[in-house]
């Protein structure tokens, strides 16, 4: 019985030591855009990754905007040298795909099928999930409570409200507040109406382009609708909102710190609603990065750690951590019923919103060319703003530059 | 004007010839070594990355042929961009220029605060452009620029200088000239302290006075250093690229009016990086206006430079 102990003893310490030979330390390159304001959350969490799993060092670099890293990350992989883990948006990584090393297929069933299930599709290359959801927000309505009580819930009530609520309110003749804003070069505004219409920008298998189609081209009149009633501007619309120069617009929920920080400090009151419905649903732009890991010139100890790592982020109380401080919202499913979640809810009453924005979000199409698109989508729309062309040039042009960069 | 001779120095066949040769390339060597690694390799890659469609996993991607310059040829904004940098150049060339000739010659009077003027001219372009960039915007501020804050003391109206896209480009233009005019300024006032006072005096034997010696003694003496600014302002003028970045917050400006070629360039270059090769047929693109502008320069004004 004894010498039975003993064996099974010694058997267990043999297993000790092959895991700890199997554990060598390993060293990671973790390149991300996230500046200042985010920049602590996240070294929180990976030290707390690091205490984790002692035998992995994470080098964590910040590399400027998410232009900055893309060019970077470009950059490096013509060299030969990219880092082990990065974020990057949709698009850029549908062209470095063979490229990359698979996290989904590292991961148990149960974490793949608690991905949020409108960002699965998004991180999904020839049937694997190559990439991960990480930092991600939804398109909502901001609205000043001040001066709205219940904020509009359908297409034609937001654009009534919106021209009601334009006024001119010394009598000099010029208007001092409009009643909704847009941004020119943020064409997901446009992209929402569309969706909300039941449109695309492409079919299915990206063989044509269909933004041109009737639901397009009523999304963009829509837009056109609105021109009159909002204020324009090319930046984030928080400073407008502060000079009490604007009542209501949709733009990101990433943007809510700065949104209510400029309302408050102005002695206004903001809220947040979900978009309003448009004729088929009221599905709005999900925005933000994924995680990818590298297998050029990578050890197989270094991808397996930055796939440990990309796990660990999107745990849910990891989600919930960054969510509840970094002002994104939860990627998985379970996060949502998380007890930390669940009280920050009770606190925020805007999560709540957001959060069940997210569930029926729409995400970035994966089309390689779609940095350049999403380019000639921000042109169009800006025409129309600017009273440049009408909503029917604007389409038709687009759908000519769309169909260009759709062969090439 | 003497051509070069291509015909070998008399002594070519004596040793101290070769080796005095082989000395003054051994001393150009490290210069040569720099601009091929960061001139000239760069140029000659861009150039035949423009034949390619771009991979970024698998550089250079698949050779095209001209497939990209028919591309950019056929882009509406790639002519958008060539029209807002011509009229750039167009503009913002010549303004500076007589502007600085009318500051180099303040500036060669017996002036109280001349130095101080100097220096105050030549700060605008020692000052990083940034940072020139960044407090101009500001001053074009619709709310609560400068600009807006003198012309509603005038009763002027507002003008909502940098989403307009009328006149966007001249607010690029507008902060170049006041940039360079002090640059420009000092080369020309080197130029005017060059000329030996002999013309002059000569010149006032004649009985020239005021604007007639001007325009027959110093103008004509002073034509090498314009047309070094001239040339040197130009090709500069050209790439011009920071301005609009920050002016216009890292956008091309309303309606793209303030897009340039270099801008264009970089438009195309990013954001996916499978448009590479487009943006390297640009780049030759411009490469070559800028090289044909250049040799024009050269043949026409070789025979209006005078030298001492």
């Amino acid at each position: 019985m004894l010498r039975k102990a003993l064996l099974i003893g010694l058997a267990g310490a043999m297993l000790v030591g092959l895991v700890a030979v199997a554990q060598e330390p390993v060293t990671i390159q973790f390149w991300h855009s996230m500046s200042s304001g985010h920049q602590p959350h996240l070294v929180a969490l990976v030290d707390q990754f690091m205490a984790e799993y002692p035998y992995i060092t994470v080098e964590l670099t910040y590399q400027g905007g998410y232009g900055d890293t893309e060019d970077k990350v470009n950059a490096s992989v013509v060299a030969g040298t990219p880092p082990t883990i990065v974020q990057l948006y949709e698009n850029v990584i549908t062209p470095l795909v063979e490229v990359l090393y698979p996290i989904g297929p590292h991961m148990t069933a149960a974490e793949r099928s608690d991905i949020l299930t409108g960002l699965v599709a998004n991180n999904t290359f020839d049937g694997v999930l190559v990439s991960v959801p990480w930092n991600k927000s939804i398109m909502v309505l901001y609205y000043r409570s001040d001066l709205i009580d219940t904020p509009p819930t359908t297409w034609e009530e937001f654009a009534q409200m919106a021209a009601d609520l334009t006024v001119d309110l010394d009598g000099d003749g010029v208007i001092d507040q409009y009643g909704t804003g847009l941004r020119p070069y943020n064409p997901e505004m446009y992209l929402n109406y569309v969706v909300q219409n039941g449109g695309s920008i492409l079919n299915d298998d990206w063989t044509e382009v269909t933004i041109g189609e009737e639901e397009g081209l009523e999304a963009m009149q829509y837009a056109e609708s609105l021109v009159p009633y909002s204020f324009i501007s090319s930046g984030y619309l928080s400073d407008a909102l502060g000079a009490g120069q604007v009542a209501m617009f949709v733009d990101t929920s990433a943007g809510y710190y700065y949104n209510n920080k400029a309302a408050v400090e102005n002695g206004y009151t903001m809220d947040v609603a979900r978009v309003p419905f448009g004729p088929v649903n009221r599905r709005s732009a999900i925005q933000g990065t994924n995680l990818v890991v590298f297998d050029m010139g990578q050890t197989q100890a270094q991808k397996d750690a930055a796939v440990l790592l990309a796990r660990f982020l999107i745990r849910p109380e990891n989600t919930v951590y960054w969510s509840t401080r970094g002002g994104y919202l939860p990627v998985v499913k379970s996060a949502y019923s998380d007890p930390a979640w669940l009280d920050y809810l009770a606190d925020h009453p805007e999560a709540v919103v957001m959060s069940e924005a997210m569930v029926d979000g729409f995400a970035q199409i994966l089309h390689p060319n779609y940095g350049q698109m999403r380019s000639v989508l921000g042109s169009a729309f800006e025409s129309v703003l600017l009273a440049a062309a009408t909503a029917e040039e604007a389409v038709a042009d687009l759908v000519i530059e769309l169909e260009a960069l759709l062969e090439y | 004007m003497r051509r070069p001779s291509l015909r070998l120095p008399y002594n070519w066949r004596s040793r101290s010839f070769w080796i005095e040769s082989a000395e003054a390339y051994l001393y150009l060597l490290p210069a040569l070594a720099i601009l091929g690694v960061f001139t000239f390799y760069p140029f000659f890659s861009a150039f035949r990355l423009s034949l390619f469609r771009w991979s970024v996993v698998h550089p250079p991607g698949t050779y095209v042929g001209l497939a990209n310059y028919s591309r950019i040829f056929a882009d509406k904004w790639f002519w958008n961009a060539v029209g807002n940098t011509f009229y750039y150049v167009g503009v913002s060339v010549p303004v500076t220029l007589f502007l600085a000739l009318l500051v180099a010659n303040l500036l060669n009077k017996p002036l109280r605060f001349r130095a101080f003027a100097r220096t105050s001219f030549f700060l605008a372009y020692i000052t990083p452009l940034v940072a020139v960039a960044m407090v101009w915007s500001w001053m074009y501020n619709w709310h609560f620029g400068l600009f807006n804050y003198i012309l509603g003391l005038f009763g002027g109206s507002l003008v909502n200088w940098l989403m307009d896209p009328k006149l966007s480009m001249l607010t690029v233009i507008i902060l170049s000239v006041w940039r360079f005019v002090g640059y420009q300024a000092i080369i020309l006032l080197a130029g005017l302290q060059n000329i030996d006072k002999m013309y002059y005096d000569a010149a006032k034997v004649d009985g020239a006075t005021g604007m007639r010696t001007w325009w027959h003694v110093t103008l004509p003496l002073l034509t090498p250093q314009i047309f070094f600014v001239f040339i040197i302002s130009m090709i500069g003028s050209f790439k011009v690229f920071t301005e609009v970045y920050v002016l216009f917050t890292g956008t091309p400006g309303p309606l793209r009016s303030a897009e340039t070629l270099v801008f264009y360039i970089l438009r195309k270059g990013r954001f996916d990086g499978t448009q590479l090769g487009i943006a390297a047929a640009a780049s030759v693109f411009l490469f070559a206006v800028i090289f044909g502008f250049t040799i024009v320069q050269l043949l026409v004004t070789q025979r209006k430079v005078h030298y001492q």
